[in-house]
């Protein structure tokens, strides 16, 4: 990296926010995704979007490729650094900049965490929707490049639909507006297509995010199944009723287990459990709510356990969010995969994991989001044993291409990066991966923003394949993986 | 010469006819029924319009997903009738969906009342296949609901007018119908107590569909769309806060109920006139009511307003002489900018659009909607000079 780049790069940003040192840039070698690592050549920590175009126009000048990074919890390797590139770090820019109640809008910078935002106006009856497991450490930059979800985005949506509008540096180091606090502006969606671009398309220096207000009753609902299908067989009932609920999650006897070894939720011991939440104006929900039991009852549940308070549902919730940190208990190592089908598929998609658990000779927990399809297998396998890491790998694959042949997704929510962009041809054609690299390239005609995400290229060399390991901050209890 | 018609049975043909119209550097105008021709910019070259009213089937309902994959050429009617078998339905409501195709309400991101509780077009929207102008087709999205892999091109095609792509078919969230609906009326003294009340009704515990406003007879209708029993007690509630707030209100159902959204929709959408979309702040909406009917005393013209008041978009009609239309544009414009919106004409007789830019200013991002357009259209001969920021 050349010396007159670094220097105006040093005197772009305040003193200190320029980590050129090996031992400081350790800290950002990965995000979540640990098993990919890469050191970049330095890391900034802007102040300001201004700091922030300074950097960028500097590297489009140099042709120097950056990566944006928030809080590093992406669990796709999405912010993983460009060897000799600029990892772009933006938890400084960390102020809540406006609440406006009768508008229902927050202007935030892009450090700011998920939470913080709900912390913020919880007192006056509000919080943003999106809830992202990593919610207490995730940042907003982060959950709009992935267009994050949540728990709650069966009824409620992903980030796309309470981003109104954001302040963003193109990859040329121009500022530009899309969108804002009013809905409608005028001109081509190109929030629509920056959400969720993986930080490929520009760095998010401001947001403007839609709050919604409480609703004003919560009812969740526990059931045990016998199996997954008669669970499964329950939520489709439930939808049957014209039912949309808040959250609909189930998980398997694996991994009831290993969530009762861990924080002891006291689920029942059955086949399967489904968690149903409902939300909304307290008569409409409690009328629901019966449905929904009755459904339970009819579809063939051995326990149905309703919350009748804040403390019986945060411990039904705390069940289901161990169950990824909870495998440990079960397994030496795990890796997670995350894919989706269509909801009606999950008993074949089910059934095909299962003989691929037999098959393989590794054991497969199953938690999932079931109201959108969203499976998140757990595949078991001890690091320990020679190529068993590769051969969960690669069981892990084989799960997407079933989520492929169903018609779903490679995945739900955690994103390409750098991990599934090998993946990306097996579910769009060449013209469809075309048509995206048009976007791409009228963005970012240098290629030097995130490069090498989302995109397929060819695998990079030496690179091993990707146990779970705990991230520092799941180490620190500072956050679960969902 | 005479513009063509092109109408391709089926998407492989019409991805052939845009790529024969790129070799012959035709310039092709998609369009499915014609309901929205008018809307956007003047079509100052059209070569050929390119119907796609005959790939109007089949409509892939999953229901079991509450998702569809319907073809662009299909309208909401039929797909909504479609749907209904399952007691299903795609929540969009712009006005004239009898007539108007799926692809023409992706192409404009088109909505109406019931945008309050579901959304608008591209907020439904989950996956899309486009012919590209050279011909060749792509995919986007899915049709799973949670899907973040690759760009959402889905979303960029909503409101595009025409100028990208041509949508082949799009893939949606569905909601499921209601069981029973009740709409409040309720009259105000004004257009900021209309505006007021809205907002109240909004940050109650209720679960409205719709909360529209009417103007200049500052009439509010509320619609609650759910089981029996919650759609009386919430209809009964949202009374209750009409009179607590002075206004004077009434519940209809059934037929009733169907004949006012009738005439709601009518105030503006009856053909003829010029109607500009307002957006402005929820809190905003007031103060452009009530600078508008300053602006239309003062003037002389006839206006209506229709909007969805709790979310701050508004229609806004005006029936005048062009010169006074062409005036009204530019002063509404004008007060939209000044609280912070913006106001774009939707669609004018002939001798206003020729005076006015309907898009107006789209500010910084112009640029980078231009390169999105050369990388997607390089010889410009998709809906040339019709999108906004002159794409």
């Amino acid at each position: 990296m050349n010396n007159r780049f670094l220097d105006r790069l040093a005197a772009a940003v305040s003193p200190g926010a320029l980590l050129r040192d090996p031992v400081e840039l350790l800290t950002y070698e990965s995000d979540a995704l640990v098993h990919l690592r890469a050191t970049p050549g330095a890391a900034v920590l802007p102040r300001s979007a201004a700091e922030v175009q300074a950097v960028v126009r500097l590297c489009h000048e140099h042709h120097v490729p950056f990566v944006a990074r928030g809080h590093g919890t992406g669990l796709s390797g999405g912010a993983l650094p460009v060897a000799d590139g600029i990892l772009i770090v933006l938890s400084r820019l960390n102020r809540i900049l406006d609440i406006d109640i009768p508008n229902l809008r927050v202007t935030v910078e892009p450090g700011v965490t998920n939470a913080e935002i709900t912390r913020q106006v919880a007192p006056l009856g509000c919080y943003y929707a999106p809830d992202p497991s990593s919610q207490s450490v995730c940042s907003i930059g982060g959950n709009i490049a992935e267009n994050s979800g949540g728990a709650h985005c069966l009824k409620y949506g992903f980030t796309v639909h309470h981003v109104l509008g954001v302040e963003a540096v193109l990859p040329t180091g121009d500022m530009i507006q899309v969108g804002g606090a009013v809905l409608d502006p005028p001109g081509l969606d190109l929030l629509g297509v920056m959400v969720g671009s993986e930080g490929t398309l520009a760095v998010v220096t401001k947001a403007t995010l839609r709050l919604l207000r409480r609703p004003e009753a919560v009812l969740t609902l526990l059931a045990g199944f016998g199996s997954i299908d008669e669970a499964g067989e329950a939520v489709s009932a439930i939808i049957g009723h014209g039912i949309v609920p808040a959250a609909v999650e189930m998980m398997d006897r694996l991994t009831i287990d290993a969530a009762e070894a861990a924080v002891h939720p006291d689920f029942p011991k059955t086949g399967a459990v489904l968690i149903v939440e409902l939300d909304g104006p307290q008569d409409e929900v409690h009328e629901l709510f019966a449905i929904v039991e009755r459904v339970c009852h009819a579809s063939g549940a051995s326990t149905i356990e309703i919350a009748r308070d804040a403390a019986a549902r945060d411990r039904i919730w705390r069940g289901r969010k161990a169950a990824f940190a909870a495998m440990g208990r079960v397994s030496p190592n795990y890796y997670v995969q995350d894919g989706v089908v269509p909801r009606t598929r999950l008993p074949e998609v089910l059934r095909r994991i299962r003989d691929l658990e037999a098959r393989s000779g590794l054991r497969i927990g199953n938690v999932f989001h079931a109201g959108d399809g969203n499976l998140h297998p757990l595949i078991c396998y001890d690091e320990a044993i020679a190529g068993q890491a590769e051969h969960a790998e690669a069981v892990a694959s084989e799960i997407l291409q079933y989520c492929i042949d169903a018609g779903g997704s490679i995945t739900g929510e955690h994103g390409v990066g750098a991990d599934k962009s090998k993946h990306m041809s097996k579910m769009f054609g060449p013209n469809d991966l075309d048509a995206m690299r048009m976007v791409r390239s009228a963005f970012d005609p240098a290629a030097i923003c995130n490069p090498g995400k989302v995109f397929p290229t060819p695998r990079l060399c030496g690179e091993v394949p990707g146990p779970y390991r705990q991230h520092p901050i799941e180490r620190a209890g500072l956050a679960e993986r969902f | 010469m005479p513009i063509r018609l092109l109408e391709p049975p089926d998407a492989e043909t019409a991805a052939a006819m845009l790529a024969q119209s790129a070799t012959d550097g035709l310039s092709l105008v998609p369009r499915g029924c014609g309901t929205k021709l008018s809307w956007g910019g003047d079509l100052p070259r059209v070569d050929a319009f390119l119907s796609t009213r005959l790939l109007s089937s089949p409509i892939d309902h999953f229901a079991g997903d509450l998702v569809a994959t319907v073809p662009a050429g299909a309208t909401l009617a039929e797909v909504n009738a479609v749907l209904a078998h399952e007691r299903q339905w795609l929540p969009i409501d712009p006005a004239g969906a009898a007539q108007a195709t799926i692809g023409g309400i992706v192409a404009t991101n088109d909505s109406g009342p019931r945008r309050q509780k579901h959304g608008a077009t591209r907020d439904l929207i989950i996956g899309i296949e486009i012919a590209l102008a050279d011909g060749r087709r792509a995919r986007a999205g899915g049709r799973v609901v949670k899907n973040v892999a690759g760009y959402d091109l889905a979303r960029l095609m909503c409101g595009s007018f025409g100028t990208l792509a041509v949508i082949l078919s799009a893939t949606f969230k569905l909601a499921p119908l209601a069981p029973a609906s009740r709409t409040v009326i309720a009259d105000v003294h004004d257009a900021a107590g209309a505006s007021d009340l809205a907002l109240q009704i909004n940050a109650a515990p209720l679960s409205p569909s719709a909360i529209e406003l009417q103007a200049p007879r500052h009439r509010l209708l509320i619609r609650f769309e759910t089981t029996e029993a919650a759609a009386i007690r919430q209809s009964q509630a949202a009374l209750a806060i009409v009179e607590a707030a002075h206004g004077t209100g009434t519940v209809v159902e059934d037929e009733g109920e169907r004949d006012a959204w009738r005439r709601h929709e009518a105030l503006v959408w009856a053909p003829g006139g010029l109607v500009l979309k307002v957006s402005v702040l929820p809190t905003e909406v007031a103060g452009v009511l009530t600078e508008l009917e300053r602006l239309a005393a003062g003037t002389g013209f006839a206006y209506a307003v229709v909007g969805r008041a709790a979310l701050g978009v508004l229609a806004v009609r005006v029936d005048a002489p062009d010169d006074i239309s062409v005036m009204a544009v530019e002063a509404l414009r004008r007060v939209a900018a000044r609280r912070g919106g913006a106001a774009i004409v939707i669609r004018a007789p002939a001798g206003v659009m020729a005076r006015v830019d309907p898009w107006g200013d789209v500010g910084a991002a112009s640029a980078m909607m231009q390169a999105v357009k050369s990388r997607f259209d390089p010889l410009n001969t998709l809906s040339p000079g019709r999108g906004p920021a002159g794409l």
